[in-house]
């Protein structure tokens, strides 16, 4: 409901009419960051946070996300866990199949740098910023529900501040 | 039977083939020459009196002096236990399939290939099982093993 209240702020009535003008960009971009959907990709500990979030205690829904179970209808890939090197193609493939514009939360430890995987292992991916674009890191092992919920909050003023042009460009 | 007598069984049986190592209350864990293996696994299975008709695991190590194939067995109908294990020397880390005695053994023979390089003969299947099918770094359970952006644990 933050788009309806915030419609009055930035439109400039016209006396006796019921039209109102606004900037474009700022509705779009209202309507984008209040309707994130997310890629469900969980693959490790940081999946049952994710979950946690999703489920009626944290309400991940109040903040317009809501789960998709493909990469087409998704603008948000929530990257919940582990990435080993067998994984990291099939990760990119995703991120590929998504519609632009799109965007990347690095959840948990390991997503950001390996985690405690960093040492003495031949498996994991060390930052899945090796493979894609991260917009958001959420440090943690694994985050608490409420980091993610600031993370996603932290992402949605991101993308109201983004200019028409940059999203139009990408 | 109780781990002592099956401990004290096995010793006597077999023609000394199993020599019993010190494994205080653990299941009994016996050393075999990798001449001896295939010949022992039969033995094991067709006994009467155990029945080791179950294969639990295959572990493969490596001690930095040479390898060890550590085979876990178990007995569903008597309700035993017994792992065995075979020495491998660096410079001939070979082993006989045991497919033949327990079927089950195929993946982890394939496995213990792929990540510590200890060659299975008469597999009949021995190929890419856990690593990434473009892999082409060795064997990442080796001791000496290195990669370029593998980074080992710093002495703290």
């Amino acid at each position: 409901m933050g788009i309806i209240r915030k419609v009055p702020h930035y439109a400039e009535k016209i006396p006796g009419g019921g039209i109102i003008t606004t900037a474009l960009e700022t509705v779009l971009h209202q309507a984008q960051a209040k309707s994130l959907w997310y890629l469900l990709f969980g693959t490790a500990c940081c999946a049952i946070e994710l979950m946690c979030t999703g489920a009626s205690r944290y309400d991940f829904d109040r903040l317009g996300m809501i789960y998709r179970a493909t990469p087409r209808q998704s603008d948000l890939i929530i990257v919940a866990g582990t990435i080993t090197k067998k994984m990291a193609p099939r990760l990119r493939r995703l991120y590929d199949q998504m519609a632009e514009p799109r965007y990347v939360i690095a959840m948990g430890g390991c997503t950001i740098s390996g985690g405690p995987f960093y040492y003495d292992s031949y498996a994991v991916e060390k930052g899945i910023d090796h493979i894609i674009p991260v917009d958001i890191y959420i440090p943690g092992c694994p985050p608490r529900p409420e980091s993610l919920l600031e993370g996603c909050i932290h992402l949605q003023e991101k993308i109201k501040k983004q200019k028409l042009s940059d999203w139009q460009e990408k | 039977m109780t781990k002592d007598e099956l401990k004290d069984y096995v010793s006597s049986h077999f023609d000394g083939k199993l020599t019993p190592l010190d494994t205080g209350r653990y299941d009994p864990m016996f050393q075999v020459k990798s001449e001896d293996l295939m010949e022992v696994a039969r033995a094991l299975k067709a006994d009467e009196n155990l029945q080791f008709d179950y294969l639990c695991n295959l572990a493969g190590v490596d001690t930095k002096e040479h390898f060890e194939a550590v085979y876990s067995i178990a007995s569903i109908s008597n309700n035993l236990r017994l792992d065995f294990k075979v020495i491998l020397p660096y410079d001939k880390a070979e082993i006989e399939s045991v497919q033949e005695v327990w079927p089950g053994i195929n993946w982890y023979e394939r496995e213990i290939w792929e990540l510590y390089g200890i060659n299975v003969l008469n597999h009949g299947n021995l190929k890419r099982f856990l690593l990434p099918d473009d892999w082409d770094q060795g064997h990442p359970m080796r001791k000496d093993w290195d990669a370029p952006d593998f980074e080992r644990m710093p002495e703290f």
